[in-house]
């Protein structure tokens, strides 16, 4: 057998020769096992074990909030000896780059989720354990830049990192949590509640990626910002809170419209119910029951009867409060706000406050299913006059403002008010109305010029 | 009765060693056939672990199989990944970088010492040395396993090249922790040999043991540990340069009579050789031009139509990748070629003779991981 070998030659292993006495080379294998014990029991080199092992629970792995103590071997190759690190108490500091299961990330400050739905980890992952739906304008219909729903399968998944990896938006990263293991087996499907990460947790394990992907991400996420209406993109377990704040935000600026600021802040939800009574015009009272009804259907009370008990001696006024109502309704069974001001309209207008409250009431039907029905059902929950609610009505008053720019349009035709009618809800509703005139008018021409591509 | 002689009239029986049998190295069954103690003949019966690879794979796009080839000898995914890798890049046609060819080299090698210092810890735990000698290599392979989770997030299955390249640069740590864990490496080596190549018990159990003649091994198309433990010089990285193998010096290790102890030899020795390929990658690629990975590579690809089989050797063998490109997103037909079924399929004419407690030494030397075996 003839094979060239280049760079190098061949050599036969030398087979050697046994020895004569028995038990000899036995012995002195035995001896090497002995110096490794003698070295691996005196020479140790991880002693740098912190201090705080000891103390940590068994548990540690599981309570979150405790510090692990991390075992840090610097050099491994130079420890001797096999040796033991006690691992619930003691850890081994993961590398960066390892990679277990894939986690969502979410900006802290704003609580916007990075994903946009954009299906590439859906269509990359080999075992095809992502799932997703695309989140919808409820206004609209149209779909946006965010993600309704991401469920990933733990059991099936492969750990390969491909969705990390794909993702452009820098959404979809690899954790480092690995005790994964559970009875519970349906509870390895996991849902987008459960796979939300903040960005800083990320950050905690992987500085140098995410020092690279930062900037990138960031940037995208801005631009995609700007195209989620109202709460849409929030990790959800963040919706109330980041709604809260914004609503803060929201009263600083009400408290210098006054005018505005009234229905925001007398927010109660069974006294909206008490008042709805109260109309004396029969169509104004039917539509009132119907809207209970409704909201009572609903499953979402009608917390933030915004406009309820506030004096509303205009035809403008109330019909300004329907057409928010239905906005904030259709958002996704945000509670019909205004559906007891229509009720509380003067006769002359019953026309248009009994088809704002059918509106409503359909609005709100529709609304039950949208997924963040789910933060509101806490607002519905808490004490009335409390300053969250309070603070909850201001916010949707103010969304509802953001759309009422369009529903001004409809409502001119069966009203005697004004087209400035929405320049009186709010201070702030102002610049917001020019965006969303503005954003109308390009939506319209693109989709004329779509027409006219298709003919 | 006398009349016989004196021998004792002994009646043929057929025993099963496995499937579920910790000396099987896996879900494998041994239908054997003793006279006594005398092995007459041996049934290798596999397929217990059979997933469906290869089918699975002509579903799946070419980059999604990148991850299934890992599971195959989950001891060494880096060299799966590079064989399926260098597949699908001839069959593209895509360019790799020269400093991830380094990159690959240095898994490859890494992998090639921590599959040897593993299967010769379990061959010496097959002949009754319980646990400390495997415990020595297991050590050894957990130092270079750390590096390999350094790397590439995981420390076995690595799923670390794409085509064109590697997923991401090394880590900044990862030379230095290279070049102290080669110092301590011949430190282990020696002492391993020390431990082992004298010991009367290895010698009695594995001289003259399972001996595969040269024409025997040719004609069953054995390669790796156990074609060079047969005597024949024959390695993909010298008979067939892939990859940037043409620029290191090494030399091929083989062994004389082509049994059990000329293969636990064959695999030191290889260790030794890893080892200053290693020293030599380490040494040139600072040198080596180009990233991680050839920018235009794409890796969802549509190859032209056509057909590939790269080979490369791997620790247990020649292990291979045919793919059949038919335009689409998906390989039309893709086989492996694994090293351990085809290593495996001479075991009843290497066993025929000997005693049964030689089966589970010389199952053992061939170094087979079921995983690849059944795919």
């Amino acid at each position: 057998m003839n094979i060239p070998i280049e760079r190098g030659k061949v050599v036969t292993v030398a087979r050697g020769q046994s020895t004569s006495v028995a038990g000899f080379s036995l012995s002195k294998g035995l001896g090497v096992v002995f110096r490794h014990w003698r070295r691996a029991w005196f020479e140790k080199q991880h002693q740098n074990v912190p201090a705080t092992a000891s103390e940590s629970a068994p548990n540690a792995g599981n309570d979150k909030s405790k510090p692990t103590a991390f075992v840090t071997l610097e050099d491994m190759s130079k420890s001797y000896g096999t040796f033991t690190v006690e691992y619930p108490e003691q850890r081994i500091k993961l590398p960066e780059a390892y990679r277990n299961m894939p986690v969502l990330l979410y900006d802290d400050e704003t609580g916007h989720e990075l994903c946009t739905s954009c299906f590439q980890c859906q269509r990359i992952c080999p075992p095809q354990v992502i799932h997703m739906t695309q989140a919808k304008d409820p206004a609209s219909g149209k779909p946006v830049p965010s993600v309704a729903e991401f469920i990933i399968e733990y059991d099936a998944c492969m750990s390969c990192g491909f969705c990390a990896e794909v993702c452009p938006f820098d959404a979809i990263k690899m954790d480092h949590e690995f005790e994964l293991s559970t009875h519970d087996h349906p509870s390895l499907t996991v849902y987008k509640r459960d796979l939300n990460r903040p960005v800083s947790y990320y950050e905690s394990i992987a500085p140098g990626f995410w020092a690279e992907a930062r900037e990138r991400a960031y940037k995208k996420l801005a631009t995609n910002m700007k195209r989620r209406p109202g709460a849409i993109g929030i990790a959800p377990h963040l919706t109330e809170k980041i709604t809260a704040a914004q609503a803060q935000a929201a009263q600083a600026a009400a408290a210098q419209a006054p005018a505005a600021k009234a229905p925001a802040k007398k927010a109660a939800a069974p006294r909206a119910a008490d008042t709805a009574a109260a109309p004396t015009d029969k169509e104004a009272k039917l539509a009132a029951i119907r809207a209970r009804n409704a909201a009572q259907k609903g499953g979402s009370a009608p917390a933030a009867g915004t406009a309820a008990d506030a004096p509303l001696p205009t035809d403008k006024e109330a019909k300004l409060a329907a057409i928010r109502a239905r906005n904030a309704a259709k958002k996704g069974g945000s509670t019909p706000a205004a559906e007891t001001s229509a009720e509380e309209s003067p006769p002359t207008d019953d026309k248009a406050a009994r088809l704002a409250a059918i509106r409503a009431r359909n609005a709100a039907k529709k609304g039950d299913a949208t997924p963040s029905e789910e933060s509101d059902q806490p607002a519905a929950e808490t004490p009335p006059a409390n300053d969250k609610a309070a603070r909850l009505a201001a916010i949707r008053a103010r969304n509802a403002a953001q759309k009422a720019t369009e529903a001004a349009e409809q409502a001119a035709d069966s009203a005697t008010s004004t087209p400035e009618a929405p320049a009186s809800s709010s201070e702030e509703g102002k610049p917001l109305d020019e965006k969303a005139a503005r954003l109308a008018e390009i939506r319209a021409r693109n989709a004329a010029r779509k027409k006219g591509d298709q003919e | 009765m006398k009349a016989e002689g004196t021998m004792i009239k002994t009646e043929e029986l057929q025993i099963n060693i496995g499937p579920q049998h910790p000396s099987t190295h896996g879900v494998f069954r041994m239908l054997v056939t003793v006279d006594g103690e005398t092995i007459v003949d041996l049934k290798p019966v596999f397929g217990y672990l059979h997933r469906n690879h290869e089918q699975i794979a002509e579903v799946n796009t070419y980059l999604q199989n990148m991850p299934y080839t890992d599971r195959l000898d989950y001891f060494n995914s880096m060299a799966n990944n590079q064989a399926y890798a260098m597949a699908v890049e001839k069959l593209a046609e895509i360019e790799v970088p020269e400093r991830a060819e380094y990159i690959r080299v240095i898994m490859v090698e890494l992998t090639r010492i921590l599959n040897h210092a593993s299967a010769l810890g379990f061959l010496i735990n097959d002949m009754g040395a319980w646990q400390t000698p495997l415990a020595f290599g297991m050590r050894e392979r957990e130092k270079i396993l750390d590096l390999f989770e350094s790397t590439s997030g995981a420390r076995l299955m690595c799923n670390y090249f794409r085509f064109g390249g590697v997923v991401r640069d090394l880590p900044p740590d990862f030379v230095p922790r290279l070049q102290s864990l080669l110092t301590g490496l011949p430190t282990f080596i020696d002492e391993f040999e020390r431990m082992l190549r004298e010991n009367e018990i290895l010698r009695i159990r594995s001289e003259g043991i399972g001996v595969l003649p040269k024409e025997v091994a040719i004609s069953y198309s054995v390669t790796g540990p156990v074609l060079r433990g047969s005597g024949i010089p024959y390695d993909i990285r010298k008979a067939e340069p892939y990859s940037i193998y043409d620029r290191f010096d090494f030399d091929v290790p083989i062994g004389t009579v082509g049994d059990v102890y000329d293969r636990f030899l064959v695999r030191i020795e290889e260790m030794r050789q890893s080892k200053r390929i290693l020293e030599q990658a380490l040494k040139q690629l600072p040198d080596a031009e180009g990233g991680h990975i050839n920018p235009k590579a794409r890796q969802n690809i549509r190859p032209p139509v056509g057909d590939a089989y790269t080979r490369i050797e791997s620790p247990k063998g020649e292990l291979g990748f045919y793919l059949v490109s038919d335009g689409g997103q998906t390989p039309y037909r893709y086989k492996v070629r694994a090293p351990s079924f085809i290593n495996l399929t001479p075991l009843s004419d290497m066993c025929r003779g000997y005693k049964v407690a030689d089966v589970v030494v010389i199952l053992g030397s061939i170094d087979i991981v079921m995983g690849e075996v059944d795919r």
